[in-house]
């Protein structure tokens, strides 16, 4: 397992409802991802779809594995590197039961899929009433260590970040769909839950206009000290490489020990007054 | 939440870089070959014209001055065609009292005294002419509507708010005209009484009965859920007021979406018929 490696925040614009484009733009980023050593390259929420679907989304939905995975496991397989999308995800046991996943697929092909556990549902969000919620938390082993997926509003609940780190995730890895008006929160909290869980965190916003909501790009990796590795441009496609190297986080965890800290006793407390709010 | 003239205050080079942006964004997505836009001399046309402008080539912006002889206003002509000089885009003037007349008289219940009635066939005439030479030029319509009008449905129905675009009307009256000071238009345009210019002497503070300065901070403090009790106590108004104002804007809303249908079919327009603006 490598303990260092170069991870590619793929910034794109997608374009609603055309999968093929939209997988077109995948390989070529992933392409020139590689080319300049990344061994892990990770687009936006949605990436194989475009964000704004609405009713569409029962057109565009998949099974995972599927149509659009076997592709980009594909790429990753002749690439040799990691990816990770998003997709409307068709339930396989249903006809219209879509989830919000996000998908990690590798040299050796399909790796693992998480489901969105938190859906927006307010503003211009309408999330719910397309997707049903994941239920578990989502952590990989790979060749560059334990990966966590999350997504988007995901992140607002600092629990998410924390079981998937709790179950060894050394990177948590956050895909996005966050418009322009969620800015401050973002980049606010994508901080706070690398430092809150000393790992390193990679956070990857779409960019573009879709239905009138702009979203700002943005996407960054946040080393557990809450530094700013490497971080692409605002609301411009862009392609930005940098370096987890896991031997950073001892000397954080030793000297901001937080998972040491813990007080487990709390969470039993959160439960019982998160049920009464 | 503390209702002072501040919380309208923006960040004026991030809204400019916004509303630029969706500008020719979704000029360029929809293969549209410019912007056509009702130039009133106004504020709210002039900012709206120079940000079309501004965000793609002014050579593919056209203004169109329609003045009629009822509400002709040599000012608001010549502010119309200083912004169009300033921000480099087209205009076209044309008189639209010959057509007006012709609507006058060939409308059997046409009556003269209604001023609302009449005042709404100019604005859905400018908007003929708009959208013709939008046609016409493969353009979109630029739509120049602020957000204080939209809330308080102080608009024509299918008249001036008919666009295909409307990128200021996000904004309140008093924001525009900040952000219009922002991107250069003089004050003497950006601090200029409002008007729908539907009859002569027409005003729009006068018709509301209230400043914008204080109707943007009600509206502002219902938009954010305030009761209207609190919005009255912090601005020192009287109650009724900030209830009128609200009622107006609740009560208005028809003028704002897609007309009401009743569900009959399984997939309905306007209702569950749930599809992006565009897939652009």
């Amino acid at each position: 397992m490598k303990e260092k490696f170069k991870v590619a925040l793929a910034q794109i614009t997608c374009k609603r409802g055309d999968k093929k484009g939209n997988i077109r733009k995948i390989e070529d980023n992933v392409v020139r991802a590689r080319k300049q050593g990344a061994e892990l390259v990770i687009f936006p929420e949605l990436s194989v779809t475009g964000y704004v679907l609405r009713d569409q989304i029962y057109e565009l939905a998949e099974t995972i594995p599927g149509q659009s995975t076997d592709i980009l496991e594909k790429l990753a397989g002749k690439t040799g590197t990691h990816i990770v999308f998003g997709l409307p995800e068709l339930s396989d046991k249903t006809q219209a039961t879509i989830y919000n996943a996000a998908v990690l697929v590798g040299p050796d092909g399909f790796i693992g899929k998480y489901r969105k556990m938190y859906l927006p549902t307010h503003s211009v969000f309408e999330e719910k009433r397309y997707f049903r919620p994941g239920y578990q938390t989502a952590v990989f082993e790979t060749e560059l260590g334990k990966i966590g997926l999350i997504i988007c509003y995901d992140i607002f609940f600092p629990e998410v970040s924390r079981l998937t780190r709790l179950k060894g995730a050394r990177l948590i890895i956050c895909i996005s769909a966050s418009p322009v008006t969620r800015r401050t929160f973002f980049e606010t909290l994508t901080t706070a839950r690398a430092i809150e869980n000393t790992a390193f965190l990679a956070y990857v916003n779409l960019v573009g206009i879709e239905n009138g909501l702009q979203f700002w790009g943005g996407s960054r990796l946040i080393g557990p000290n809450g530094k700013v590795v490497a971080k692409t441009k605002y609301d411009k496609e862009d392609l930005m490489i940098g370096e987890v190297d896991y031997s950073d986080i001892k000397p954080i965890e030793t000297f901001v020990p937080i998972l040491k800290d813990l007080r487990p006793e709390l969470f039993d407390k959160l439960k019982e007054n998160a049920e009464k709010l | 939440m503390e209702l002072t003239s501040s919380v309208l205050d923006l960040n004026w080079s991030e809204v400019e870089t916004k509303i630029r942006y969706f500008i020719k964004d979704y000029v360029e997505k929809s293969g549209a070959e410019g912007i056509v836009l009702g130039l009133s001399g106004g504020i709210d046309s002039c900012t709206a014209a120079a940000f079309s402008a501004l965000a793609i080539d002014g050579e593919k912006v056209l203004g169109l001055l329609l003045p009629e002889q009822e509400t002709y206003n040599t000012q608001d002509i010549d502010h119309a065609k200083f912004v169009a000089e300033k921000f480099g885009f087209k205009t076209q003037m044309i008189d639209i009292t010959p057509t007006l007349r012709l609507f006058y008289n060939t409308i059997p219940v046409f009556e003269i005294a209604d001023k609302i009635c009449k005042g709404n066939v100019k604005a859905r005439t400018r908007m003929i002419y708009i959208y013709y030479y939008a046609n016409r030029l493969n353009s979109l319509v630029c739509g120049s509507s602020d957000k204080s009008e939209v809330m308080m449905g102080y608009f024509t129905k299918w008249g001036d708010i008919a666009a295909d675009i409307s990128p200021i009307m996000d904004l309140f009256k008093t924001q525009v005209r900040k952000l219009a000071r922002h991107i250069g238009l003089p004050k003497e345009i950006a601090t200029k009484p409002a008007s729908p210019m539907l009859w002569p002497g027409q005003l729009a503070e006068e018709e509301l009965g209230i400043k914008y300065e204080t109707l943007d901070l009600i509206l502002y403090g219902l938009e954010h859920f305030m009761e209207p009790e609190e919005i009255a106590k912090q601005l020192g108004l009287k109650r009724e007021l900030v209830d009128k104002m609200k009622r107006r804007w609740l009560y208005l809303e028809h003028k704002r979406g897609m007309p009401l249908t009743t569900k009959i079919e399984y997939r309905t327009v306007g209702a569950d018929f749930r599809l992006p603006h565009t897939f652009y």
